[in-house]
């Protein structure tokens, strides 16, 4: 659906189900460079078993208009504008890397319209190195094939896709290619807030690591987890890029959390 | 442009797309000869033909073994996703009806192969769908030929078998301008030789039949979706870009982008009209392609060898391979084709129709047959097979002359095929005498 937030037009992808907000609302939150088609595989499933889905485009995203924002507090701040266009009162975040960062300071924002919160392969912070900012400054591709190296585990750099016929690591660089990835590289590196943040939230939470990422190794989402006293779990034989990666695994451990804590 | 390894081709030919097994730890892939596959709940079921999830339901939509072949095509072609097809023919004829609908148009090449220009010019017209052919590497002609409804353009990236080579960055071009995507055959060539996604092209087909299976034992093709056209901008294909309501009214753009042709020809071609490959099939493809790069450097240093032994022959009247610079497109198999332009080749003898027929009866190594791509050595006479459909202008204009014979080189030592095309030429001889 095309909804307006700030007069520009804006994309949400609704899982192929017309939007109720009056349903609880599953939020899918994009890491950098990405957009909604990066949850393709875990929205479907929710907007047909009984909550609504939002997953929208940033400005200058995909399919959304407007110029992209440039930190993370302001990404954290229009999502809740977007929810707030759209009329959403209960919400379930689910926010992938960078996404989840957003996640975290619309969180603080949204106080009790938050069920829960999930973070896929995330942590407070994400660091990024000044190479791949610099390269994404003057190639959008040359840096999701950094990226893509770095963020595909094993298996999928073997070419294996849990969706028959695919080539996860083509769709994430077309992707990426296709939206302003160096600014959302520098606002994830510019974040420093969400130790903070996270020490605030006090909703149910839910972490989802993968065991071969390279990117926001494992050691520092159980760190994310310790603070938010999450739930926990790790996906084997996966790499940075989890929803694209291993959407089935990353589904289930979605959608297990999530309806647990759904009335 | 669709990127889809960072391994190198001999690497992907071996390995891309599969693990060992969790199960048995099996190093080969798996013949998984089944039909259909369990449920682990009604639930699960439910989620996997509403394309919630990835996943197997039924051997004519998905099957392991052939999403292994698929993963590994597409990674060499470097697409975003491949479907796999019972043969090139029904690789093209899905390609040209996920994009196309009654009322629209295609620009095609002449240059093609002869049944697929009585697809388009017979076969699709019964379904109101039109086809205009022209000479692909004529600009000019290209854009004047593209009208409202056109939905593709189509050519081979080698063409069959007057062996022309499309210039696939200018009819990209063209056809990007005016919305459309490029379809591009590229049997002739395989990823070894030339990778169409890199030059702008946006779906590939094979029949992988050919050099990609390399054995001649089993029959089938390919369709490679490049992940990078704006179907969205474009907004000229709505089968992609409108509501399809067999699956709650999904848009199949919004929904996959970069996958999206791929996914929709899953949900509707593959599930409604079944032109599926077998496990099997698959099976004995994979195990061509393991060494596809390697048969194709042999299959193309025997070409050229063939090519200069038959130049230096009197009873050879003309020899046309796309790396002679008496082709006329030469200039542009250099730029598309740095390893060379594949091993197909085309000559005439002495002694026209009949002489053709007096050379390809004396072979005894040799196989006068309608296939290409084989490790051995075939040869054939289009006029009076492949192209025999054709009438005299339409075969003109196809690059095909009634002394035309078509060699497709294997891989055997060259000395041997030389000799058994020696004993041809002695046959050619005592008949023009």
């Amino acid at each position: 659906m095309i909804i307006k937030v700030n007069k520009y037009k804006t994309f949400i992808a609704t899982g192929g189900q017309v939007f109720d907000p009056k349903k609880p609302t599953v939020v899918f939150v994009p890491g950098s460079g990405l957009d909604h088609r990066c949850w393709a595989l875990q929205s479907r499933w929710f907007a047909f078993h009984g909550y609504s889905v939002f997953a929208p485009d940033f400005p200058g995203h995909s399919l959304s208009e407007g110029d992209p924002l440039v930190s993370i507090e302001e990404m954290g701040i229009w999502l809740v504008e977007a929810l707030d266009v759209a009329g959403v009162d209960s919400i379930h975040l689910v926010g992938h890397s960078m996404g989840f960062l957003i996640a975290l300071e619309s969180a603080v924002l949204l106080k009790g319209r938050l069920k829960t919160l999930t973070a896929v392969a995330s942590a407070t912070s994400i660091p990024v190195n000044e190479y791949l900012i610099t390269t994404a400054e003057s190639s959008t591709s040359s840096a999701a094939d950094l990226m893509l190296r770095w963020g595909f585990g094993s298996h999928a750099q073997l070419g294996v896709s849990a969706v028959p016929g695919m080539q996860p690591i083509a769709i994430g660089r077309q992707i990426m290619s296709d939206n302003p990835l160096a600014t959302d590289l520098k606002a994830c590196h510019n974040y420093s807030a969400g130790k903070s943040i996270a020490e605030r939230v006090d909703c149910p939470s839910n972490v989802i690591l993968a065991d071969e990422d390279k990117m926001t190794p494992s050691k520092f989402g159980m760190e994310l987890a310790s603070i938010l006293n999450a739930k926990v779990s790790k996906i084997k034989n996966s790499g940075h890029m989890l929803p694209m990666e291993s959407p089935k695994r990353t589904l289930d451990s979605i959608k297990s959390f999530i309806t647990e804590h759904t009335n | 442009m669709g990127k889809s390894s960072f391994l190198g081709p001999e690497t992907i030919a071996l390995h891309s797309g599969y693990q060992p097994d969790p199960l048995y730890g099996s190093r080969a892939a798996p013949i998984y000869q089944t039909t259909s596959y369990v449920f682990d709940t009604v639930d699960e079921g439910a989620s996997l033909f509403n394309i919630e999830k990835g996943g197997h339901i039924y051997s004519r939509i998905t099957n392991p073994t052939v999403a292994i072949l698929e993963q590994r095509i597409a990674a060499l072609e470097g697409g975003s996703g491949a479907v796999c097809t019972a043969s090139g023919m029904s690789a093209l004829y899905v390609a040209f009806i996920t994009l196309c609908s009654a009322g629209d148009h295609i620009v095609s090449a002449t240059q093609i192969y002869g049944s697929t220009a009585t697809l388009l010019r017979h076969t699709l017209k019964r379904f109101d769908i039109e086809c205009t052919f022209v000479s692909i590497n004529d600009e000019d002609a290209l854009q004047g030929a593209i009208q409202k409804n056109t939905k593709l353009v189509f050519c081979e990236s080698i063409g069959n078998p007057g062996l022309e080579v499309s210039d696939l960055p200018a009819i990209s071009k063209i056809a990007h301008d005016n919305g459309i995507p490029v379809v591009v055959d590229a049997t002739f060539a395989t990823p070894s030789l030339c990778k169409p996604i890199e030059h702008g092209v946006d779906i590939v087909v094979h029949s992988v039949t050919k050099w990609m299976g390399g054995h001649g034992v089993a029959i089938g093709g390919v369709i490679v979706d490049g992940g990078s056209f704006d179907w969205g901008k474009s907004a000229k294909h709505p089968t992609l870009t409108e509501p399809y309501e067999p699956f709650h009214g999904i848009s199949f753009w919004e929904e996959y982008g970069p996958s999206a042709f791929v996914m929709r020809i899953r949900a509707e071609s593959m599930r409604d009209l079944g032109p599926s490959m077998s496990p099997h099939t698959a099976f004995l493809l994979l195990q061509g392609i393991e060494t596809l790069n390697l048969r194709m450097r042999r299959h193309v240093e025997n070409a050229k060898q063939l090519t200069q032994w038959l130049l230096k022959q009197e009873l050879v009247r003309w020899v046309n391979h796309p790396d002679l610079p008496e082709n006329s497109t030469h200039s542009i198999a250099e730029r598309l084709f740095p390893n060379g332009a594949g091993s197909m080749l085309c000559f005439g003898v002495e002694g026209g129709r009949e002489g053709g027929s007096a050379f390809l009866d004396a072979l005894v190594l040799c196989s006068n047959l309608a296939n290409v791509g084989d490790s051995r050595t075939l040869v054939l006479h289009p006029a009076s097979t492949t192209h025999s459909r054709l009438d005299d202008e339409t075969m003109k204009s196809a690059g095909i002359s009634p002394d035309l014979i078509r060699v497709s080189a294997g891989i055997e030592s060259v000395e041997d095929i030389i000799q058994d095309f020696k004993v041809g030429l002695k046959a050619v001889g005592r008949l023009v005498k």
